[in-house]
This record gives structure tokens, sequence and C-alpha cells, in this order.
């Protein structure tokens, strides 16, 4: 849901955001720690409560988790993973949702002026009032989070819940969590808190350790601590950016083509002051 | 119907082309007329409907259907039909459309030169198209296919793997440019340009002196009968 206090700093289809900018907010971040998550999918559960979203029937995979991925009406969950490491089986568990990329794919090729915005916080939100439901945002992620809600014929995904962090309330999913494997706080803070938990990690003999905020979209505003230094076995990219032929299509084609377009019209009009008509030059014999 | 009427040149260019009624010559005959402002019409709304999807310069082309929503729903069905028309359009036309042999080397930039600044080559006897004309027609029905294609990958992108949407909207763009380019040529060609031809697609007929100029070896054919 499009928050109405949060100044929108970056918009879809649009040139600028529609904030001042006059006033800063800190970046905000979830902080997921996947060495201390214990599979409960409380988080799950408080998602679905506080967004009010549909039942979706879950699936049976033969193992732990709720459905194969990210549902339009199921924005949050845990992905399940048994994995040969050299150390031997590594039960991996990730909380998957939106990572709110700093540079969205998404928001680069919505068509749709303002149905993707990007708040002054970092939090990247689908605004159902403008979404034309084309799905052009599901090919811009490289995380593969928009689904297409079919009832409502509109894209959805995780808010971060931004109506309750623009109130000052965590999201719903950290405040379920048991464990404390999950936080939220500044960008700043949670990045601090990684790199302390990843520290401690290898002080543990755990050497490959890493706090996994991708650099090619400009970092998350969900940072996660990985125990493995191998992204692939969480089902996250090593090294995400826009897709290139997104951005070929938006930073290239769009210019070129609106160029030509113009460009054509210009040009017959050029011809004609040059050449005038091909006309004909006899009079005429068939004068109706 | 009356007698006095039924010889006009309307209505002898319901049913026939390529002859002459009191001194006019039928070019089109209502069948293909309709048949290519259908396409006209159909390219028309779709650009309309998908100009302002592809950028928002374009923006107020949607107000004209009533918002980028509806423009969303309208494009793809606008842009089926226009395949549909076009498939139509393809084999109506098919016929007339193969490149004779003085026609072939229509594509280099020498010949589209000299035909832009009026210069006809005296070797050539056009006939009731000429090589560009031809080409145009091979390009819109390839262009038509790729636009297709492409179309249907972005009306249900999440059915196609990431590749395919990716390459699919790069397609539908570099198309849709060289359809745009072209149709500006196409309709200054057959307005402005050309004084004479655009009543050839409304009113089906030209004139003896329009058809000297621009298509010499039709002419000699009608007249041939």
């Amino acid at each position: 849901m499009a928050s109405q206090t949060l100044e929108i700093k970056r918009s879809s289809a649009s040139m600028w955001g529609t904030g001042t900018g006059i006033r800063t907010l800190p970046t905000v971040s979830k902080y997921i720690d996947t060495t201390t998550c214990i599979g409960c999918k409380a988080c799950e559960a408080a998602c679905q409560e506080w967004n009010d979203l549909k039942r979706v029937p879950t699936s049976q995979a033969g193992n732990y988790q709720t459905m194969p991925e990210l549902d339009a009406d199921f924005w949050n969950l845990i992905k399940f993973k048994e994995q040969d490491t050299a150390e031997g089986l590594s039960w991996l568990m990730r909380k998957d949702q939106c990572m709110h990329c700093a540079e969205p794919g998404c928001l680069a090729a919505c068509p749709a002026p303002g149905a993707i915005v990007q708040y002054a916080n970092g939090i990247v939100d689908v605004n159902p009032e403008a979404c034309i439901g084309c799905g052009y945002c599901a090919t811009g992620c490289p995380f593969d989070v928009p689904k297409f809600h079919a009832k409502s014929g509109k894209m959805a995904k995780c808010t971060l819940c931004v109506d309750r962090v623009e109130v000052g309330l965590e999201p719903a999913c950290i405040k379920a969590c048991p464990t404390g494997c999950l936080n939220f706080g500044t960008k700043e803070d949670m990045v601090a808190l990684g790199n302390l938990r990843v520290k401690q990690l290898k002080e543990a003999g755990f050497n490959d350790a890493v706090l996994y905020d991708p650099p090619g979209v400009g970092g998350t505003s969900v940072v996660t601590v990985l125990k493995h230094n191998n992204p692939g076995w969480y089902d996250l990219p090593a090294d995400p950016h826009v897709p290139i032929g997104v951005r070929v299509w938006k930073q290239i084609l769009r210019p070129v083509g609106v160029i030509a377009a113009f460009l054509s019209i210009f040009a017959v009009f050029s011809h004609y002051t040059k050449y005038g008509p091909k006309a004909v030059v006899e009079p005429e014999e068939n004068v109706q | 119907m009356s007698s006095t009427y039924a010889h006009t040149p309307v209505v002898v260019a319901r049913h026939q082309e390529n002859v002459v009624v009191n001194g006019e010559i039928v070019r089109h005959r209502r069948a293909s007329r309709l048949i290519h402002w259908s396409v006209a019409f159909t390219f028309f709304l779709s650009l309309i409907t998908g100009m302002p999807i592809w950028t928002p310069i374009f923006r107020w082309m949607a107000a004209m259907v009533g918002g980028l929503e509806v423009a969303r729903i309208i494009h793809p069905y606008a842009g089926v039909l226009f395949f549909l028309v076009s498939v139509l359009q393809f084999f109506h036309w098919l016929g007339d459309m193969h490149f004779r042999e003085d026609e072939k080397g229509w594509w280099r930039p020498s010949k589209l030169m000299g035909y832009m600044r009026y210069e006809d080559d005296p070797n050539v006897e056009v006939g009731k198209y000429n090589g560009g004309q031809k080409m145009f027609f091979w390009a819109v029905g390839l262009g038509a296919v790729g636009l297709l294609v492409s179309g249907v990958v972005m009306w249900f992108p999440l059915q196609f793997p990431r590749i395919v949407r990716e390459l699919a909207i790069l397609l539908h763009d570099i198309t849709f440019i060289f359809f745009f380019v072209g149709i500006v040529i196409h309709i200054y060609l057959g307005t402005a340009a050309e004084p004479g031809t655009f009543r050839s697609m409304v009113r089906g007929t030209v004139t003896r002196s329009w058809a000297r100029l621009h298509h010499p070896g039709w002419l000699k054919d009608v007249d041939k009968g």
C-alpha cells in the first residue's frame, strides 16, 4: 500500500520522485542472520496476518518449505535447502522476500508512472492505484520477487511493512521472530550488526561467512548473513544486476527510438521543402 | 440502380481494378482499400495504446483511449487484430509483389537516394508497384510477425523464461522503431509527396497522367486490357 507520509525518492516512468529531499531520512534495512534461523516460519505467518493476505495452498516438495516460490499472496517465504558442503551436510534456511534494492530493476522496467516507487527511506513499493499489471517488473527484478495477482490484475510483493515503518514500528516479520535472527533499523546499523556477526562466525571457525549486500544493485535494504560464501546455495544470485536487456531497452533503445521517431517526421518535412511534390508537369487530361 | 450511375468509377471500383472508367483508372478495388484501412486502423490503435507504455513522453496518447490501464488492456488485442488483417493483406497483395529482375537492387542506398531526389531510372518501366513499394510490403509482413511473436511473450511475460522476455522486449522495440519510421515515410509518399496517390486508396482511382508519371508500365498493361 502506498505510503501517504513518506516522500518519494524515485518513481517509475517519471523523471523525478515527488519528494523535495529537504527532509532526509536514513535508509532502513532488515537484517537476516541465516545462521540463527530455526525455520519456525513465524515471520511467514506474521506477514500473512499483518498484510491480510489470502490463504495460499501449500505444497509438499519433500522438505519443510511452504511453497516453491513467493506468491502474489505470500510475500515472505523461508527457503529450505539441504546442501552438501566440504564439512558435510548443511541444512540451510533463508528468509526470502523483496530485497528493496537501492537501484531497483522493477522500478527501471515499469512503464506506468508512479506504479513502483522508492521512498526516501529506501523502501521499494508497488502502488496498486497506478499499476497496470503488465508484469515488466518481474522481468526487471534480478531476484524474481514481484508476482502477478490474478484477482486484482496488479503486481504484489513485500512492502517492507511501510505502513508500520512510517509510524515507527518494525516490520511484522521482524516482530514475530523468536530467535532474534531478524532485526530492523537503519541500513548503517544493520550492516554494522552484520559485519559483527560475520566476524563472530569467522572466529568460531566459519571462515566463509559473509554479509550479502550485493553492490550490483546498489546494495539492498535486506542484508543477509550467510555462513557459506556461496549465495547460490541460498537461492540468491551471486552478483545481481538490473538485467542487461532491461538496461538496453530503457537506456539505449528508448531514447534512440524516440529521437528516430521525431527525426523521421522532421525528415519528411525537410524533404518536401527541398524537393516538393513529385507532381505531374503536363496539364491534367482528366479534370473531374 | 439507375443505369447512369452504374458505370461511374466508384461503382466499377467496387469489384474491379486495373480498368479504365470515364478516363479514370481503377487502381485499388474496394476490397483492397478496405483491407488496407483495416491494417491502418488497427496499426494506429496499437500505436496509440502501445507508445504510452513505451515511454511516458507519449502518455497523452493513452488519454485518447481512457488512460494507461485501458491502453494496456486494448493494446494486445489491437495488436492481434493488426496481425490478422496484415496476414489477409499479405496474401491479398502477394501476387503483385514479386520482384522483377530490374527491381532487385532497390535496397541499395544509391537507388533509394535517387528515388528520394525524383531521379527516375529511364531503363526501368515501373509496373503497378515499384521496387520500393514491394520492399515495404515484405518489410511490413516480416515486421508484423516480429511484433506478434515478441508481443505474445510480452503479453504473458510470466509464462516465458527471463532471457526470452528480455529478447522479446528488445525485438518489439526495434521492430516498432522501424515500423514507425516506415509508416511516416509511407504516409508522406502517399499524400504530400505524390499528389493523386491518396485518392487511389480512398476513391480507388487515379488519373492517366498520374499513372504515366509513377507507373508507366502499369498504364500500358491497363490500356492493353
